[in-house]
């Protein structure tokens, strides 16, 4: 299926993945660990071991490469 | 997918133990590891009491990190007559980095009536990081003249605010990273101090009258959780990245950590583990040994203490302004 990932603040990539996907498979593909980012959907937080369900996602990327 | 707790649905899953939690369930379990880890490190002194209570110093950058631990402590703390909590932030002169996360501070401290403290590097030492990194005295890289400065000015006005302790955001990615950059530096003096200079339970460790005692109660919970958390709570965090931030080796060991941790789930809390039992030995070990037998002396220009006469950080000062 193809899934529109948009980065907030960064840029939207489209995705082609598998119908078993999960989300954390959303994060790999566009070069991102499931530990530094949440998916959101619809707004919402979801675990990232699910089954991917929306063809629209937005990845929250949580933690910076430097030191605050 | 459901709250293994309760119907409704799941905003997270945590991959090292397999627990998939709501809003509600997620934020609990958050402030429960915060409090958890209260207990187990001792912070609260058997004989703290409404007239003689213990003063903790809050380290409030701004970042989700500080801003989660506040709202923590003053919800735990805030109306607990044993504790008192004071918050302290220091402005760097990082022009639109540090202004906005110290409005995230201010707001904060208001929303909780919290005692709130700000200090510059400009008044307290009339230098400005971003002047700092044009003029590069010393060839070193931001950070390391930032942290001299800032662990300064925290100790100077932890003191000066009768701190018992000094409390700092770290989240359990920040102490991962650092137990594996000593493990791999081979620094096992280094080890030892980091065990009595703020991982270690107050009852286990040596303390000295030198310095205020530090603690990071956040440190058993992911750094995505942390955000997270911030993120579910609406708190007012700043996420952006200090435009000087340059540790590069931290860098690559934050990446093979989190790589690591999406192939082996549970790596970060099991090398935490494993490192804070070590680091307890290697103190046992080291105390008394070597360089804490050093009597420090006051620095004869700003007072702070030091192992000569002059600071560090007054050096580095001086450096700078002969620039």
């Amino acid at each position: 299926m193809d899934v529109s990932v948009e980065v907030v603040g960064e840029e939207r990539h489209e995705v082609a993945v598998d119908d078993d996907a999960t989300y954390a498979d959303l994060v790999s593909a566009v070069d991102l660990s499931p530990h530094e980012v949440s998916v959101l959907v619809d707004g919402r937080p979801v675990p990232e071991d699910q089954p991917v369900e929306a063809d629209r996602v937005k990845v929250l990327r949580l933690i910076k490469g430097g030191r605050t | 997918m459901e709250c293994d707790k309760c119907d409704r649905d799941a905003v997270m899953v945590a991959s090292y133990s397999g627990a998939h939690l709501c809003e509600n369930h997620f934020c609990a379990s958050v402030e429960k590891r915060v409090r958890r880890r209260v207990r187990e490190d001792s912070l609260v002194p058997r004989d703290a009491s409404p007239d003689d209570p213990d003063t903790w110093v809050i380290g409030l950058s701004g970042g989700k990190d500080s801003v989660v631990l506040t709202h923590i402590l003053d919800e735990t703390f805030g109306r607990d007559p044993r504790i008192e909590l004071v918050a302290l932030s220091i402005h760097e002169g990082i022009e639109g980095y540090r202004d906005k996360s110290l409005d995230a501070s201010v707001e904060l401290c208001e929303d909780l009536s919290l005692q709130h403290e700000v200090v510059s590097y400009e008044e307290e030492l009339g230098v400005r990081m971003d002047d700092v990194v044009e003029k590069d005295p010393e060839n070193m890289a931001p950070c390391a003249y930032c942290g001299v400065f800032r662990r300064d000015l925290l100790e100077q006005y932890a003191e000066e605010l009768d701190a018992d302790k000094l409390l700092t955001g770290h989240n359990l990615d920040d102490e991962a990273q650092t137990a594996l950059m000593n493990f791999l530096e081979g620094d096992v003096t280094q080890v030892a101090k980091h065990f009595d200079a703020s991982i270690g339970g107050f009852e286990e460790r040596a303390l000295t009258d030198d310095f205020v005692p530090r603690a990071k109660p956040l440190r058993d919970v992911p750094e995505k959780e942390v955000a997270l958390y911030a993120h579910l709570k609406d708190l007012p965090a700043h996420i952006t990245e200090c435009p000087h931030a340059s540790e590069a080796y931290r860098g690559e060991i934050q990446q093979l950590l989190l790589k690591l941790e999406e192939n082996h789930p549970g790596t970060r809390h099991s090398i935490m583990a494993g490192y804070e039992e070590l680091a307890q030995m290697a103190a046992q070990q080291y105390r008394g040994d070597g360089d804490e037998n050093v009597e420090l002396n006051e620095c004869e220009r700003c007072g702070s203490k030091t192992g000569g006469t002059v600071c560090r950080k007054c050096k580095l000062v001086e450096a700078v302004e002969a620039v």
